[in-house]
Order: structure tokens, then C-alpha cells, then sequence
């Protein structure tokens, strides 16, 4: 093959905006993780120089506690995991014998939905302030009421920006998943993939369920921020009954896995450096990688050990200290198996070599003092302080001090270059002194408490020497950046493997590994990696031992037939730039503005869909009902808007922040149509190992995962309402408690025709599929000859007339609670929980009806007819199937019980 | 969770350790300390022993950046070393009992520690037990009321300071709730800490040996004025003293309402 598919040569800017190839976005990955790096370090140095004598002496208290605040976010969440994806990007497709991951242009949605919410986390500096309430984001503290006025705005932004960092997690976790399921080479067991493969299934595994928890709060306090609703605290101040609990719970069940989530990709890289540099084999894989699985279920059982100072009781402590010390064991095993792979080893002394060394050392003193924690009457002490502040930077900055370690490590492989070695020796004694400089101080002076910067004039010594060595450590990376940036016009070339004793795959090809990363199909069936090159290989070079179950064995880029792999599209950079867009806009829209923004967006993907459809497909009756209903639609919501704002007057106040977020949801829109519609191919794995997902294909796969995420959402706010209502007194709820506050008793008939309306809906989509699967022809209904597509057609339409019956209907029912009644958002916390939650419900159905609309077009040009075809409308019912069983639990817990 | 196990531990902390709050921290972050010291420094020393011990002796080869790799015929320790392209395994049978021996040994240390933490954190836990003293008083129950960005301390009678007087060698019994956000109420010396959280109320206490002032500290970020929200405002006083001061304050609110 050899070509780049669509893809532009990389000194064009033109590549790195359109790219989908793995291994271009690892490289953007790291780039810009490192570009966070050095902007949270730079905060980092100016927490040390507010600690450099006690008191405000550098930075007012709101600076600090921003620069604080920031400070954790961006480590946390815009440095590490990102940096360790960048790995993962590049290393884990060459490792398991992919060609790239399995859904490639989502991928570098997520990279561009991860560079723009960091921008957009940025620019909340400039709007005011930022979010200055600990990366804890601890309730009611997080709520407007008790943010500074001049910091709302900004504070939004970054709960948004987070939501945005949210969303490329969730669709990362969705692809590495699908990815390592689905396309490992022939005879590679999931068992046997490389141990950095596996801590990276790991991770997103746990970044699937944390994060969807981390969006259910941060879906929650946006809405304390934008509908005002008061789950936390209403806007006068008043806190809820249960909400600073609550968060705690919330944040701290993403929370701890997070911490997880951060180290693990560095866990993986240490076993794969350490095997190498000591040319041995992993002492105890087995072990090692059940321990690695343990822990990652473990890690969802041991949140409220960071909570043992709240009002949890006593057999609930109990069973979390259990928990807590449960889970060091398997650590412990871990970091044993490591140190005995250098027994009997041939061991370098080499840079990645030299970090992951130190990162071991400092991860062992970590989880020692991990273990204080864990002993509740001493965290009792600890707990506030920084003893709590030098243990997590122990256990997570070794992570870091570990990937620095893999940078070195993969740097000749991603570069084909190698780096200066003496400057690499160089910055790890540096960057080890400094970072012990730094951290170990902060035992020594324990009984500071955290982000205070007045402390006992006793300490300050320490807290200098801790400053001193920030210095140094800082220090010690700008060498790194130096040598890994001369090392770039270098002549020291390497081949594939600059190392001996590895063994992965990644090391097979040369270094960088060309667009199509193998020379031919890699294959493990044989016993040892081996390329298959193309059908004669196949067909006279093989022996018989390489059947496979499904017979697959051609390669699709030697047959000539066969199109080639796209490598390019622009879509994704839009849609995260759109993204960016609608977030500055939201952050500064009022409660009464911010809706219209996004339903004027609506008629716009109405007329796309139409425009863009009729382009594809040749117009049609339906593209052109499709634009005359969009403006009809359009007409509608101007309508809408000048009862409610009055056009002129509405349009005239309108601020930047309209414009802005007006242009990001119509841009929003079109990046998703024509997403929708490009021809974008990605050859189906055939001749890979899919053990135990061989029977699914990788979209469906994909949109399971992505519903298990969703389960999880759902299961936040679900949660967050039974604990509210618990809080609250669960039988003076108000539709179960007659005249609450003025409200007539709750109908129950809304929900109950609710419930029936998305029931029939399943059925229908059922329906649609089972038409579209006939294929192309007719069907005999009574005396009728339809055509299929029609049915389908017919079908999707009903199905959709269903879900507008439902949201008809339940506006009916908001109307008369929340202007009739005078129940609004902010009327009390039963009316918060009640209009978020359905609410969130009703967005499900909305995008669900986004989603029909498309199918519309394409189905009436016959797009779905067929077995194969007809996937689409079968994801799609997935979907749909979701969000009705949903509502069988919403229906219970909000009319009946 | 009071299985008679549990009981038997807590009475077994009860009978031998010394009171406070204070001298239960101190003793058992003694014996993690040296416990955990030693542990590190044994897997510390031993990790770079090993480095440095199978470091590899030959120069860097021709051409390349790192060792040659020998043939595995040619290895002579019987180690099989990786190679590129291998399926992944393990390093079969070397080292595997070592990893289980010293897991084991790890894992009875750490459980050790934590089952006799658990003993002395049923102790503190335990605030029943301050009422069965025969030969001390009942502890005092005091409120605290955390606010941006100060402290208040209501009294049995009512009285209400912006001090937190208190007697030595009793104990002290503090509600901790808050008015507004998140706070943690604490003294750093007499190791009590508390979240304080709004529409809740966290219990714990304490015990002073010694008279003096002390300072009460917010530990959990409440604001930008989150760091100057710690003062000296707790003071322990001889008992008859605090009693003098007591019944006056009674007075004085006696006569504010009267
Ligand atoms: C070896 C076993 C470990 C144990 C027993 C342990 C235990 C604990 C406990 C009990 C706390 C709560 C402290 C408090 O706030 O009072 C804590 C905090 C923390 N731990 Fe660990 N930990 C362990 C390993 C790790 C690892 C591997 C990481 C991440 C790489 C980690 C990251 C953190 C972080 C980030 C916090 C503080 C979060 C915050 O309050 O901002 N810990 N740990
Ligand atoms: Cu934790
Ligand atoms: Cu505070």
C-alpha cells in the first residue's frame, strides 16, 4: 500500500488538522499533554512561591486558591491521563496487531475534544476567575451562591470544560475497548497481550464507569449553575439537606478510581521497561495481571476512605478501611514481581530505565504512607493536612516519573531517532533529587494543613527546601524538552528495536512504523509474530495449523478490490471546536438565554440533514419535506422566542456569549450531518483474534460499552435522587406527601402514558429492522404491495411520531408544574431532582429523535435495506430499547413510590 | 458491626492504652512509623541492590545504544530472556515462590498493623464509654457552628463564644456542624478533627492534659478566606477555673435575656 490514504505529508499543518491515523494522534497526544504539563507546572511553581514564607505574600487568597485548584485539574486530568494516552495511542494498536483503532475518526474526536476543553479551561482564567474550590470541587462551595461574583462565569467554564474532557474520555474508553477486543492479531490471547495493552484495557475499563460518574455530578452542578436548581444550594445561599454529602460520594466514587486510572498506564509501562532493561520476563505475569484486575474492581469500593471524617458510620468505616488495606496488597505483589524481574537480570542502566527505578522507589514510600491513611485513627490526623498532599504526589507523580520513563523509552520508536543519553542520565538525577527535595519535606512538616498558606512560622524551613527543589524539578524538564528536541535533527538513526530483550510487536516494525504499521497481516498462530503477506502467502506459504473458524484470511489492502482505508477527515477537529465554541457561550449565558442558542440549532440540523442528504443521496420528496420543515421549525422558535424575549429587545441584549454559543451548536450540528454522512472506510476486522466478542461487530460492541457508560450516568442521578430523598424524610416526598408546599397532588397519569408511548415506540423500531433486513423488494401487507424501504421508513417515522407524543406530553405536564403552579427549578430540591433527572431523560429522547431524523433520509433511499444494511437501524434500537427501559425505572421512582 | 470479636479487641485497646485521643495517635504513629521505616528501607535497599548487582557488564555494542543481545543458547544462567516477537509470558518458574514469600510476609505485616488500628479505632470511636467513668465526669458537650470564616461554640446552657474554654482532663464531646459550606473543625495538638457539614452533625472528642492556648483550624477549603481561618482561640483551664467562668457566663447571659 505505502500511500497515506487521503492523508497530506507531516510537515503539513493540513495533516495533524485532518488526521485519524493512531499513531499521528498519540504524537498530538503527548504533545499537548506536555503543553499542560509545563502550564500546570508553572502554577505548581507559584504555589511554592506562596509557601516560601507563610502568609499571602505573593499571590491575594483568590489567586491562590485558583492557581491551586487549577493546578490539580490540569495534572490530574489535562496532563497525566492524557500523556499515557498518547502512549496508548501509538503503542497499543502496534502492539496487539492492529492497523488502528477501531473506530478511527472518533478518535481524533476525542484528541480534539481534549485539546479545546483545555483551551476552553484556559480562557476561564480570563473570564473573571476561575474555579477556585479544590479539585475536590467540594458542595455547596461549588455552587453560585457561594462563588464570588466575579468568578461565575469563569467557574462555569471550567465545570464545562471538564464535562467536554468528560466526553472524549467516554468515547476514548468506548474505542480502546472495542480496539483491544476486536482486532488483536491471530493467535494473541487476550490473556497474552503485552502488559502495557493491558494496564491501557484496564484503565479505560475504569475510566468507562469513574467518568461517567464524574459526569452525572458535573451534569448536576451545572445545573445548580445554569437552571439554578439546588442540589447543592439554592441561590441565596441555603444549603440542601444532603448535597455537601452527597458530592463527597459523588465525586469521591470517580475519585478514587481516578487516582487508579492515573497510574495504571504507568504501572504497564514500568513492567514493559523493566522487562526489557533487565532482559527478563515479568516474575509473575499471572499474578501480576490478576492483581492489576483486582485492584481495578477493587478501586469502586473504597471511595469513602477519603471520607472518614464525615458523618459515615461506623460499620460502613469499617468495611472501607478493609477495603482500603485489601486493595494495597495487590500493589504490594505488583512492585514485588517487579523487583524480582531484575534478579538474574541483565540489567542497564539506561534513562527510562533510570526513571522507572526511581519511580519504583517513590511509589514504595508512597504506598507506605498509603497505608497510615488507610488506618483510620491516624488519617483522623492526617486527614486536611499534608501528609495527605506528599502521599498522593508520591503514588501519582511516581506515575508521571514512570511515563517520563516510557517517553524515553518509545522515543526512538515514535522519532526514529535516539536521544542524547547523557543529558537523559542528567535530567533523571536532577528531576529525583528535586522531586525528593520537593516531596519529602511535606512529611517532615505533616501538620501543615492543606491549601492554607499561613502555617507555623516553625515550618517554614522545610516548606523551603521543598520550594528549592520544585525548582529543581521543574528544572530538570526543561533539560528533557532540550534533549528530545535536538535529538530530532540528530543523525543517531535507529532500527526497529534500539533495545534489546523487548518483546512486543511495536518493536518488529521499523521506527516510525510506516501508516500501514506491518508489512503484512501479523500473526501469533504459529506460536512467535509472524507477517502473512497477502492471499499468496495465505493460500501456498502456510501451513494448515493457521486455519481460522471463520476462514478469513485475506488481507484487505493486498486485494485489489478491496478500497482503501480512509486516513483523513475534517469533521472531528469541527466538532471540537464547535464543542469550544458552545462552551464559551454557555458559560456566560443567563438561565433565560441559554436554552435558545441550542433549539434554534435544531431547525439547522433539520436542514442539513436535508441539504447534505439530498447531495449524497439525489434529492428527494423527503429531502425537500425536510427543508421546508426546517423552516417551518425555525419559523416556530423565532415565534417562541419573541413571546418569551421579545425579538428585538432579545437580540439586542443578546451578549458575545449568544453568538458564541449559537455559532457552536449550528456548527455543532452541521460537523455531526456531515460526520453522519461521510464515506469514511474502516475495514471490519476478518482475521483477528475477537475472543469473547467474535460474534459482534465492532460498532455494536462500541455502543454497548458506550450504554454501560450510560448506565452508569443514569445511575448517578438515580442514586443522587434516592440519597436526596433519604436525606429529605423518603415519605414527605411530594407526589407521595399530599400538599407540599402549595403543590396539588402529582397526576400519575402523565408518566403512565409515557410509559406506554416509548413502549409501543420499541416496537417499532423492532419493526423498522425487521423490514430493512428483507432487503430490497416488496412486502405483501393484506391486499398491498409495499416496498420495504418504505416500511422501514414507515416504521422509523412512527417510532419517532412516538417520541414526540412523549415530549408533547410531558411539556404539557412541565407547563402546568412549573408555570402554573409555580414549581420551578429552583422551588425546592424535590423540584430540582424531578426536572434534571426526566429531564435528562427527555435529552435522551431528543438526541434519539436527532438520530431517527438521519435515519429518515438515508432509509428512504434505501440505505438500510439488506442484512448488513440494516446494522445501523439495529444500533440505533439499541439506543432506543435504553432509554425506554430508562423511563421504566424513572416512572416508579418519580410518580408511584 | 459489634461481632463479639470486635468487642473483645475494643476491650482488650480499652484495658491497656492510655486515654486521650492524643496518646492514642501518638502511640500507634509510633509504631507506623518504625514499622513502616523499616519496611521501606529493607524493599528500598534491596531494590537498588539488585539493580546494581545484575547490571549488566558488557560496553555498548557498534552501531547500537544498547547491549548485545546473547543467543539464548549462549546464555549459560538458564534464564530465558525476551525476545521480539514472542507471545508474552512469564518468566516461568524463577521467582514465582520468592514473589509468595514475600508477599505473605508483607501482607501479615500490614495486616498486623491494621487489626491492632482497628482495636484503638474502636476506642475512639467508642463515646459511650465516656459516660461509664466512675471516678470522672460526664464529658462536656459542646456545638460548634462553622461559618465563613470563623467558629462559634455553643455551651449545655446556651452560652455562646467565639472561644472554646475548656477544662483539662475531661473529656470533651464536640457536635460540629456548619452554616454555610463545607468546613473541618480541628486542633491540631489534641487531635480532634471533624467535617463540619451543613444540616449535619459530626460528633467526636478530645481530652487536654495540660492547660494552654491552642489553635482551632479549618482543614477542608471553605473560601477565599479559607487560610486565615484558624486562631488561638482554644483554652484549657484548670477545672475550677473553667467552672468560675462558666457559671459567670451563665450569669451574664442570665442577664442579657432577663
Ligand atoms: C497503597 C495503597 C494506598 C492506600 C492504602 C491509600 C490510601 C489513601 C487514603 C486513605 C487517602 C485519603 C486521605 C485523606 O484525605 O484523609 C488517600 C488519598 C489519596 N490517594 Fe492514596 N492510597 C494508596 C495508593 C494510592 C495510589 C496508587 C494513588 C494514585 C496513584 C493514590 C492517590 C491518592 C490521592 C490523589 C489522594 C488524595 C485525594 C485528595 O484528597 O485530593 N493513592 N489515599
Ligand atoms: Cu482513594
Ligand atoms: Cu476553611
Amino acid at each position: 500500500m505505502g500511500e497515506n490514504g487521503h492523508l497530506p505529508p507531516k510537515s503539513n499543518i493540513k495533516r495533524w488538522l485532518v488526521t485519524t491515523n493512531h499513531k499521528d494522534i498519540g504524537v498530538l497526544y503527548l504533545i499537548t499533554s506536555m503543553f499542560f504539563l509545563v502550564m500546570a507546572g508553572i502554577l505548581a511553581l507559584l504555589i511554592r512561591a506562596q509557601m516560601w514564607a507563610p502568609g499571602a505574600t505573593v499571590l491575594d487568597p483568590g489567586g491562590y486558591y485558583q492557581v491551586a485548584t487549577s493546578h490539580g485539574f490540569l495534572m490530574v486530568f489535562w496532563f497525566l491521563s492524557p500523556f499515557a494516552f498518547g502512549f496508548a495511542n501509538y503503542v497499543v494498536p502496534l502492539q496487539i496487531g492492529a492497523d488502528d483503532l477501531a473506530f478511527p475518526r472518533l478518535n481524533a474526536m476525542s484528541y480534539w475534544l481534549y485539546l479545546f476543553s483545555g483551551v476552553l479551561f484556559g480562557i476561564s482564567f480570563f473570564q473573571g476567575a476561575t474555579f477556585m474550590g479544590g479539585w475536590t470541587m467540594y458542595a455547596p462551595l461549588n455552587a453560585p451562591a457561594f462563588i464570588p461574583n466575579y468568578g461565575h462565569v469563569g467557574s462555569f467554564a471550567a465545570i464545562l470544560a471538564l464535562v467536554m474532557f468528560t466526553g472524549s474520555v467516554t468515547i476514548g474508553s468506548v474505542n480502546f475497548l472495542t480496539t483491544i477486543y476486536r482486532m488483536r492479531a491471530e493467535g494473541l490471547r487476550m490473556r497474552d497481550i503485552p502488559l502495557f495493552s493491558m494496564s491501557i484495557l484496564l484503565t479505560v475499563w475504569m475510566m468507562l464507569f469513574a467518568f461517567a460518574a464524574l459526569l452525572g455530578a458535573l451534569v448536576i452542578l451545572s445545573s445548580d449553575h445554569l437552571l439554578h436548581t439546588s442540589y447543592f444550594a439554592d441561590v441565596d445561599g441555603n444549603p440542601s439537606s444532603g448535597g455537601s454529602l452527597l458530592w463527597t460520594h459523588l465525586f469521591w466514587f470517580f475519585g478514587h478510581p481516578e487516582v487508579y486510572i492515573v497510574f495504571f498506564p504507568a504501572l504497564g509501562a514500568m513492567a514493559e521497561i523493566v522487562q526489557t532493561f533487565s532482559g527478563r520476563r515479568l516474575v509473575g505475569r499471572k499474578w501480576f495481571v490478576i492483581a492489576m484486575a483486582l485492584v481495578a474492581i477493587q478501586s469502586f469500593i473504597v471511595w469513602m476512605h477519603h471520607m472518614f471524617l464525615t458523618t459515615i458510620n461506623l460499620p460502613i468505616k469499617t468495611i472501607m478501611m478493609v477495603t482500603t488495606i485489601g486493595i494495597s496488597l495487590p500493589f504490594d505483589l505488583m512492585v514485588f514481581a517487579l523487583i524480582y524481574t531484575m534478579i538474574k537480570g541483565r540489567v542497564r542502566w539506561k534513562t527510562p530505565f533510570l526513571f522507572v527505578l526511581g519511580a519504583l522507589l517513590i511509589f514504595i514510600v508512597g504506598g507506605i504512607t498509603g497505608v497510615f491513611l488507610g488506618a483510620i485513627v491516624l488519617d483522623y490526623s492526617f486527614r486536611g493536612t499534608y501528609w495527605v498532599v506528599a502521599h498522593f504526589h508520591y503514588v501519582m507523580a511516581s506515575g508521571a516519573v514512570a511515563l517520563i520513563g516510557a517517553l524515553y523509552y518509545w522515543y526512538p520508536k515514535i522519532t526514529g531517532k535516539m536521544y542524547n543519553e547523557f543529558l537523559g542520565k542528567i535530567h533523571f538525577v536532577v528531576a529525583f533529587v528535586g522531586f525528593n527535595l520537593l516531596y519529602f519535606p511535606m512529611f517532615v512538616v505533616w501538620e501543615t494543613p492543606r491549601r492554607m498558606f499561613e502555617y507555623s512560622a516553625g515550618f517554614t524551613f522545610w516548606h523551603r527546601v521543598a520550594s528549592v527543589g520544585a525548582v529543581l524539578f521543574a528544572a530538570s524538564f526543561v533539560i528533557m524538552i532540550y534533549n528530545l528536541f535536538m535529538s530530532l535533527y540528530s543523525d543517531r538513526v535507529v532500527d526497529d528495536s534500539p533495545w534489546a530483550y523487548t518483546g512486543s510487536t511495536e518493536w518488529a516494525v521499523p521506527s516510525p512504523p510506516p501508516t500501514e504499521n506491518f508489512p503484512g497481516t501479523p500473526s501469533f498462530t504459529s506460536g512467535s509474530l509472524r507477517f502473512l503477506e497477502g492471499p499468496e502467502a495465505t493460500d501456498g506459504g502456510v501451513e494448515g495449523e493457521e486455519a481460522t473458524p471463520d476462514g478469513g484470511q485475506v488481507t484487505a489492502a493486498a486485494d485489489h478490490g478491496e478500497p482503501h482505508p480512509d486516513h483523513a477527515s475534517w469533521w472531528p477537529v469541527f466538532a471540537g471546536s464547535s464543542a469550544l465554541l458552545a462552551g464559551i457561550g454557555l458559560s456566560g449565558l443567563s438561565p433565560s438565554m441559554f436554552v435558545w442558542p441550542f433549539l434554534f440549532a435544531l431547525p439547522a440540523f433539520v436542514y442539513f440533514v436535508g441539504a447534505v442528504g439530498a447531495r449524497r443521496d439525489g434529492f428527494t420528496v423527503l429531502h425537500g419535506a425536510f427543508l421546508s420543515a426546517s423552516f417551518l421549525l425555525l419559523a416556530v422558535f423565532i415565534a417562541l422566542f419573541h413571546v418569551t424575549q421579545g425579538i428585538i429587545t432579545g437580540l439586542e441584549s443578546a451578549p458575545t456569549y449568544f453568538w458564541l454559543a449559537l455559532a457552536g451548536a449550528v456548527l455543532g450540528v452541521y460537523t455531526l450531518v456531515r460526520l453522519g454522512f461521510e464515506s469514511f472506510y474502516v475495514p471490519e476486522p476478518t482475521s483477528s483474534a475477537q475472543w469473547p466478542f467474535g460474534e459482534v461487530e465492532n460498532t455494536k460492541l462500541g455502543m454497548w460499552t458506550f450504554l454501560g457508560s450510560d448506565i452508569i450516568l443514569f445511575g448517578a442521578f438515580i442514586g443522587s435522587y434516592v440519597f436526596t430523598r433519604f436525606e429529605f424524610g423518603w415519605q414527605d416526598w411530594w407526589h407521595v406527601a399530599h400538599e407540599v408546599g402549595g403543590l396539588e397532588h402529582h397526576p400519575v397519569w402523565p408518566g403512565l402514558l409515557n410509559t406506554y408511548i416509548l413502549l409501543a415506540s420499541s416496537f417499532t423500531v423492532v419493526l423498522a429492522l425487521v423490514f430493512a433486513r428483507r432487503g430490497v423488494g416488496t412486502t405483501e401487507i393484506g391486499p398491498l404491495s409495499v416496498e420495504n424501504r418504505k416500511l422501514t421508513l414507515g416504521f422509523i417515522g412512527t417510532t419517532f411520531l412516538g417520541a414526540c407524543l412523549f415530549l408533547l406530553n410531558k411539556g404539557i405536564e412541565w407547563v402546568d408544574l412549573y408555570f402554573h403552579q409555580g414549581w420551578t427549578f429552583n422551588a425546592d430540591i424535590m423540584s430540582s431532582t424531578f426536572y434534571l433527572t426526566t429531564g435528562l431523560h427527555a435529552a435522551h429522547v431528543v438526541i434519539g429523535m436527532m438520530l431517527m431524523l438521519f435515519l429518515m433520509v438515508r432509509s428512504y433511499t434505501g440505505a438500510y435495506q439488506g442484512e448488513d444494511e440494516a446494522r445501523t437501524i439495529e444500533y440505533f434500537g439499541l439506543y432506543w430499547h435504553f432509554v425506554d427501559i430508562v423511563w421504566l425505572f424513572l416512572f416508579p421512582l418519580f410518580y408511584i413510590l | 458491626m459489634m461481632t463479639p470479636g470486635s468487642a473483645l479487641l475494643r476491650h482488650a485497646a480499652f484495658a491497656q492504652v492510655s486515654r486521650t485521643p492524643a496518646d492514642v495517635f501518638d502511640n500507634l504513629y509510633l509504631v507506623f512509623l518504625v514499622l513502616g521505616t523499616l519496611v521501606g528501607v529493607v524493599v528500598i535497599s534491596y531494590t537498588v541492590y539488585n539493580a546494581y548487582k545484575y547490571r549488566a557488564s558488557d560496553p555498548d555494542a557498534e552501531g547500537r545504544y544498547d547491549v548485545e543481545e546473547t543467543p539464548p543458547e549462549e546464555d549459560g544462567d538458564g534464564v530465558a530472556r525476551p525476545q521480539v516477537g514472542e507471545i508474552p509470558t512469564g518468566s516461568g518458574k524463577g521467582g514465582g515462590k520468592k514473589l509468595f514469600v514475600s508477599f505473605t510476609i508483607s501482607a501479615v505485616i500490614v495486616l498486623g498493623l491494621i487489626v491492632y488500628a482497628y482495636s484503638l479505632f474502636l476506642y475512639v470511636e467508642d463515646t459511650n464509654q465516656l459516660y461509664d467513668g466512675e471516678d470522672t465526669e460526664d464529658p462536656l458537650e459542646i456545638q460548634v457552628v462553622a461559618e465563613q470564616f470563623r467558629f462559634t461554640y455553643v455551651y449545655p446552657d446556651g452560652t455562646t463564644t467565639e472561644e472554646l474554654r475548656i477544662p483539662k482532663d475531661r473529656p470533651i464531646l464536640v457536635n460540629v456542624t456548619s452554616q454555610d459550606v463545607m468546613h473541618n473543625f480541628g486542633i491540631r495538638e489534641l487531635r480532634v478533627k471533624a467535617d463540619a457539614i451543613p444540616n449535619q452533625y459530626n460528633e467526636a472528642w478530645f481530652q487536654a492534659e495540660e492547660t494552654g492556648t491552642y489553635e482551632a483550624i479549618c482543614y477542608e477549603l471553605c473560601g477565599v478566606g479559607h487560610s486565615s481561618m484558624r486562631g488561638e482561640e482554644v483554652i484549657v483551664m484548670e477545672p475550677e477555673e473553667f467552672n468560675d467562668w462558666y457559671d459567670s457566663s451563665e450569669a451574664e447571659k442570665a442577664e442579657v435575656s432577663g
